[in-house]
């Protein structure tokens, strides 16, 4: 399957015209998404908008307003958080009273394709998948079937995460982010935890080759607490898909959290040493969809031939980029693999 | 194409621990919505429940989990799963195989623990919670994988009230994708204060049994479950003993409200007829409707409308709903039961609570338990966000 629009929403300025050179900091250990203006979208609705589905609004209506696609597929471990928070907070604040429905509404998960459908009126196939780590993953493997079953259908699949207040606590207190750390020196950390961040980025895909930003050659996304069991698997994906490591980019998604680097660097020895690794989470911070901004990135590298210098984890001599492998986890259980290539 | 065939069944819901104690309630139109015991808010003695009659604490004790950091959602879903797996047969090899894969769907999660999130989102420095990881929607889906070690392709799905009945259909898809060998799908809810009070602001709670597709009907009952079904590929079922075939599945976003039906239910009437796109069938062959049938005003009528637009002469339906009320997220897999093993037993339940049909549609569900020859069974379930999804499953 082939990758023909996308648009990214990040931290960074990766929407409209793209600068990958400068970075903007993080601020207490967060990296908060840059949000467009939305276009097309009523006031009344835009108002009761959480920040997930307002960032879903903005990278997948631009999209679909023009095409007509035959499903949105979205993947989103939290949806409207901070709405469902709200909403919590109410019912112990006011003790169960007569509460009001609207952030109830929003807080579903489903509220981002929902919102895309109902904006465009698509009454195609519509699914949200919300498992924390791999819920892009499996929107990218639903749109792989649905283009086997279908195959001249295209599709938005798109990964969204927002960082609210309170998942944001929780998180914290579970240990997996460390607000004194910043995306300045995230990689030479050798405590655990990381940044937290957000993002939205959503592509258009179908089976057409022509004009392509990129084809996705294969996807394995699996849960595992054991490391030499991932290596293991990752070693079987390459020799399975990819015969060829020349030209080739490995996107990792190191966080900085000292407890996860040994497992991204046993997956980058057994890629090859010669293999150049591109790191991405001092652009993005840390969230269970990060693999979509990944994703983007990797159409970017193949779109540039390069990539900054910041991204490289060691020198390299790469001048042509035909395919990119990504490694990301999650939380040290959610595991994926995926290859892309021109 | 490979057919896909159901090899394990696994239920429990507020009529039954076990696909025969289910049944037994539907036979004798036995509800299970009533008074809730453990269910603890303010609106547990103003509201009828359909609560499963265990503590969370009795719950994990026969499961045989010790530590307190199981919700209420992970055991019931274990609960559901663990018969599914014992019954379809799989080993441990092959639950830890690549090719197994398992799909979750869950709308409510770990936040079953309403007072212990609050208490988690808004602390400051440290906790001792053991909830931590407990909370999202598919937490439950995580326990399970780590329970069983489950090897290939994990998911959750999220699409409100049809979020297991896409767990089923994305399982079936995978298996004839041939990325995967084995799936077990299904869903779980559990009663919560955050469901509870967000339907309750929405004024669409029945303080009285719910009463599907009557003209007088109240809302809605609030219930609790979880099922899951083993599905495999029928050549890859030789020898094992087969519920049903998953014949068809259908999926559409109904774009009118995030929260009501359009009138013509028209997400409704397209996953109804997609679902019978793949599976290659005409309407007329549809034997029997297990209807989404909330018993809230919007729902039953858009149904309805849709029911009409498509059969013209509807089949046989019910709304079991009447007897586990609302499960949300499970409600796609527990319905899913009950279409098998009606199946399988040629018979239909009745639906509870039924007097008067709606003026505008006319429709009836059947009131009696009745035995019928039964080749294809419907099954319903629409959600919030616009998520319809419809399921067949057949004879084999």
């Amino acid at each position: 399957m082939y990758i023909h629009q996308h648009i990214c929403i990040s931290p960074q300025q990766t929407n409209g015209v793209v600068d990958l050179e400068a970075i903007h900091p993080s601020s207490a250990g967060k990296l908060l998404a840059l949000e467009p203006k939305l276009g097309g979208v009523p006031p009344g609705m835009l108002r009761r908008m959480s920040k997930a589905v307002r960032m879903g609004i903005g990278a997948g209506l631009p999209l679909i307003k023009e095409v007509n696609v035959d499903g949105i597929i979205i993947g989103t471990a939290n949806g409207g958080m901070e709405d469902c928070i709200q909403f919590l907070n109410q019912i112990i604040d006011y003790e169960e009273g007569l509460l009001t429905p609207a952030n109830f509404v929003q807080s579903t998960p489903n509220a981002i394709a929902g919102q895309l459908s109902l904006i465009t009126k698509n009454r195609a196939y519509n699914a949200t998948h919300v498992h924390n780590g791999l819920a892009f993953e499996n929107a990218l493997i639903d749109a792989k079937m649905s283009l086997a079953e279908k195959p001249d259908t295209q599709y938005l699949v798109g990964g969204i995460d927002e960082i609210s207040s309170y998942n944001y606590n929780i998180d914290q207190l579970a240990g997996w982010y460390d607000s004194t750390k910043s995306n300045e020196d995230l990689y030479t950390s050798t405590a655990p935890g990381t940044i937290a961040g957000e993002g939205a980025a959503m592509f258009v895909i179908n089976n057409n080759a022509a004009a392509a930003l990129g084809r996705i050659d294969a996807i394995e996304a699996f849960q595992s607490m054991d490391q030499e069991q991932v290596e293991a698997r990752f070693k079987n994906f390459l020799s399975t898909y990819n015969t060829d490591i020349n030209h080739t980019l490995f996107i990792s998604g190191e966080n900085g959290d000292s407890r996860f680097l040994p497992g991204y660097t046993s997956c980058e020895l057994a890629i090859g040493s010669s293999i150049p690794v591109v790191r991405f989470k001092h652009l993005t911070g840390e969230y269970p969809t990060s693999s979509s901004f990944a994703l983007w990135l990797a159409c970017q590298a193949l779109a540039e031939q390069s990539l900054p210098a910041h991204f490289y984890k060691n020198e390299h001599n790469l001048t042509q980029i035909d395919r990119v492998i990504l490694y990301n986890q999650y939380q040290g259980l959610q595991h994926s693999f995926i290859l892309v290539s021109r | 194409m490979s057919r896909i065939v159901v090899t394990g069944i696994g239920i429990i819901t507020a009529i039954g621990e076990t696909a025969d104690e289910n049944r037994d309630s539907l036979i004798h139109a036995k509800t299970g919505i009533g008074k809730a015991r453990f269910f603890n808010s303010r609106y547990t003695g103003q509201l009828p429940f359909g609560e499963i009659n265990q503590s969370t604490e009795l719950l994990a004790e026969k499961l045989g989990i010790e530590n307190n950091i199981a919700t209420r959602t992970d055991l019931l879903a274990l609960h559901a799963a663990k018969q599914a797996i014992i019954d379809a047969n799989l080993s441990k090899e092959d639950l830890s195989g690549n090719d197994t894969a398992l799909i979750g769907g869950s709308t409510v999660g770990g936040m079953c623990l309403t007072d212990e999130m609050y208490a988690d989102a808004n602390a400051a420095g440290i906790s001792n919670s053991p909830y931590l990881t407990s909370y999202s929607n598919s937490a439950n889906t995580s326990f399970l994988q780590r329970y069983f070690n489950v090897g290939g392709l994990v998911n959750t799905f999220n699409t409100a009230c049809s979020s297991s009945a896409n767990a089923i259909m994305y399982g079936a898809r995978l298996l004839k994708n041939g990325l995967a060998k084995k799936v077990i799908a299904g869903g779980v809810d559990s009663l919560s204060k955050y469901t509870v009070n967000g339907f309750n602001a929405l004024m669409i709670l029945a303080d009285e049994p719910c009463r599907p597709f009557d003209s007088e009907r109240k809302g809605l009952n609030l219930g609790e479950g979880a099922a899951f079904l083993v599905l495999e590929r029928e050549e890859d079922a030789s020898g094992k003993r087969v519920y049903a075939e998953v014949r068809g599945y259908g999926n559409s976003n109904d774009a009118f409200h995030p929260s009501s039906t359009s009138v013509e239910g028209e997400g409704p009437y397209l996953s109804m007829k997609r679902a019978l796109e793949v599976a290659g069938l005409s309407p007329e062959e549809i034997n029997f409707v297990n209807a989404h049938g909330t018993a809230t005003e919007n729902n039953d009528e858009t149904e309805s409308a849709a029911m009409l637009r498509l059969f013209g002469t509807p089949p046989d339906f019910a709304s079991t709903k009447s007897y586990t009320g609302h499960t949300l997220g499970a409600a796609g897999a527990i319905e899913a039961v009950y279409s098998i093993i009606s199946l399988q037993h040629q018979e239909v339940y009745p639906s509870l609570h039924f007097t008067q049909a709606i003026t505008a549609t006319g429709l009836s569900p059947i009131t009696t338990y009745k035995q019928k020859n039964l080749q294809h069974i419907m099954s319903n379930s629409f959600g919030f966000g616009g998520n319809c999804t419809s399921l067949i499953f057949s004879k084999m």
